[in-house]
């Protein structure tokens, strides 16, 4: 009864014509520049920060939250449409695109509208009804649990992006090696700054996500003397009641993955999605089709990625840690309207936590009545021919990775990264896990050397711990299963070789 | 030479090499109070023994060639690059400028009237970013 009461207290705050107008106009606008190629979440909620300078701290977090998921489906569209993701959107690339290539851009942005707001929905009850239990379970994570979680984590997007566990986990580990740029926290030790100050913080995320995925796939179209545009033959925006009930348990299936994946520091949307995607490669009905371009290899993804966000605000205001870039962000934003996120917040400012609850609720709603309907019209503005988009497409890359840090430097970053996700993809490497690595990767470095801290440098203490032994000990059943599937199929080629082989 | 997967390998050794070298200079500490080299170190060592493990697999696998085209990604990289030069020393206008009919030599046929309408377009947004998002984009 406290929750619904708790609840009912957060809608009646959420529910004044002030604050509905600020989750309005953030989920508009968060959508409309989250739209535009290059604009993540991280970028899209930069940009817009400074509009909440001057409105009240309720609908100014409530802004905010709406900037956030707004511009998460709005990452998704571009992500789906022209292959250009952020780091919660990559998986969107892998069906979504596909389904684009099919023609079924419509279809495609309609799952992901309506399974971002199952997801949000079932994530929104999950946090209402176990935010403080859930902030406690994430508080008994130790660094070596972390640890443990993060490198399950590459292993999972290892082998779902790439298919290949060995190429995945290079790039994983590509991405933590980029990660270590600039200054040690630690010991204040400047690494691989090559005596630069504009890397002594380290590259942007924007300028990695923007290089090795946008740029470097503008390249390839140019490359293949693309003149298409993204979206080709008929437009079908409503699903078929088959579709529909395909997206149902999918969009299910994410929302439980990415409520607890988003929960738990080091996890959020960009590994909800992944797990997302590989739950459903597991025990969808349509399993064997996902990667093709299918509504399953959608909705779970576009589910997780939703509720993660939603459940990701958990671990920020219940123990103050953000856990990715984009909660910085929002920590920085609660920190300027003067509220200090942790274990305090939800007592001392319960207006602001339940309101800000609710307000997700109804900036869900926002999400689909405005989306849904305009999904079509969006589709429409995007109708340009290539030779028009990617002039386009490289201005805004430009003014994303600027807007960031209003610094011109961070372009020339991001045409190194563009080099070098063009050169990945040519020697055939997949640049996603790359980003899982990079953004993880001080995190990673972080609890690992707190862990040998602890434990004097013992190495078994990652093995004793309950949480940490047991998701190693997963992660060491999934690499000895590779191994063993490798030789399997190793087995077979070599007996439908042999057996095809003339006089034989 | 042209074997995608040789390059591949070649490609992370080279990479861990390139963080691991330098790992080397920085402070190792111990496993009980570990320096700032010590993590970088562990995760080249990783990363440089999955590109032997390529490197080998190229010797057994089909030899692949590698498709890699100069053109493209230098005009790509001379647009963003020109764009934030001529930014940083005239204005973004004259790097929207530069970028637009830069990149345009990319597309399968050069048109400037095309090029002109773009730039017009991409100038609009840019205003708008400025005047109503209020962006630092110093346009004039």
């Amino acid at each position: 009864m406290d929750i619904l009461h708790n609840l009912a207290f957060g809608f009646s705050h959420a529910l004044t014509l002030h604050n509905l107008m600020y989750c309005a106009i953030g989920c508009i606008v968060g959508t409309l520049v989250g739209l535009l190629p290059g604009m993540g979440p991280l970028a899209t909620i930069s940009l817009l920060l400074p509009l909440t300078y001057s409105i009240p701290t309720g609908g100014a977090l409530i802004m905010m939250a709406g900037i956030y998921y707004g511009a998460q489906y709005g990452d998704s569209v571009s992500a789906i449409t022209m292959k250009i993701p952020h780091a919660s959107s990559i998986v969107a690339c892998i069906d979504g695109y596909q389904m684009t290539l099919k023609g079924q851009t419509g279809l495609a942005l309609f799952t992901a509208g309506i399974s971002s707001f199952i997801g949000g929905t079932v994530a929104i009850v999950v946090l209402a009804w176990m935010a403080p239990v859930l902030g406690e379970v994430a508080l008994m994570f130790g660094p070596a649990d972390y640890c443990a979680l993060m490198l399950l984590g590459f292993v999972c997007v290892s082998f779902v992006s790439t298919g290949s566990l060995l190429d995945g986990l290079a790039m994983a580990m590509v991405g933590v090696l980029l990660g270590q740029i600039g200054t040690d926290v630690t010991s204040g030790q400047p690494r691989y700054t090559m005596d630069m100050d504009f890397l002594l913080d380290g590259i942007g995320l924007v300028s990695v996500a923007l290089g090795c995925f946008g740029i470097a796939e503008i390249t390839k179209n140019l490359d293949q003397g693309t003149v298409r545009t993204p979206f080709s033959g008929k437009i079908k925006l409503m699903p078929t009641w088959p579709e529909f009930k395909r997206i149902i348990p999918s969009a299910l299936r994410g929302s439980v993955v990415g409520s607890i994946l988003g929960i738990l520091p080091g996890g959020g949307p960009t590994i909800a999605q992944f797990g997302a995607y590989a739950v459903d490669k597991k025990f969808s009905k349509y399993k064997h089709e996902i990667g093709t371009g299918v509504i399953e290899g959608v909705a779970g993804q576009a589910a997780a990625d939703e509720a993660a966000s939603r459940t990701s605000f958990i671990p920020l205001m219940s123990i103050g840690i953000p856990e990715n870039p984009v909660m910085a962000l929002m920590l920085a934003a609660f920190i300027i309207k003067g509220i200090q996120p942790g274990p305090n917040m939800i007592a001392a400012h319960p207006d602001l936590f339940w309101g800000l609850v609710a307000s997700m609720w109804i900036g869900g709603c926002f999400l689909v009545i405005l989306n849904v309907p305009l999904v079509r019209y969006l589709l429409s503005i995007f109708k340009i021919p290539y030779a028009v988009l990617f002039p386009a497409i490289l201005f805004f890359c430009c003014v994303g990775s600027y807007s960031v840090n209003n610094n011109l430097h961070d372009i020339y970053t991001t045409g190194v990264f563009g080099l070098f996700g063009y050169i990945l993809m040519r020697v055939g490497l997949e640049p996603a896990p790359l980003m899982l690595g990079f953004i993880l990767g001080p995190m990673l470095e972080e609890y690992f050397r707190r862990q040998l801290l602890i434990s004097r440098g013992d190495f078994t203490s990652f093995l004793t711990r309950p949480i940490s032994g047991g998701l190693l000990a997963l992660i060491a059943v999934f690499m000895v299963w590779q191994v063993v599937a490798f030789f399997i199929n190793a087995n077979k080629k070599k007996a439908a070789a042999e057996a095809a082989a003339p006089g034989v | 030479m042209n074997n995608q997967q040789l390059i591949k390998g070649l490609t992370l050794v080279g990479i861990a090499l390139l963080f691991g070298i330098p790992a080397l200079g920085y402070r190792m500490g111990n496993f009980t109070q570990p320096g700032p080299g010590l993590f970088p170190l562990i995760i080249s060592g990783i990363l440089l023994a999955i590109g032997i493990a390529a490197l080998v697999k190229s010797r057994f696998v089909e030899r692949v060639p590698m498709d890699f085209k100069v053109r493209n990604i230098a005009l790509i990289l001379l647009s963003l690059g020109g764009f934030a030069f001529l930014s940083e020393k005239v204005n973004m206008t004259v790097g929207v400028i530069f970028l637009v009919f830069v990149s345009g030599f990319g597309a399968t046929d050069y048109s400037v009237m095309r090029n002109l309408k773009i730039l017009a377009g991409l100038l609009a947004i840019a205003f708008a970013l400025q005047q109503l998002l209020g962006l630092n984009l110093h346009l004039y």
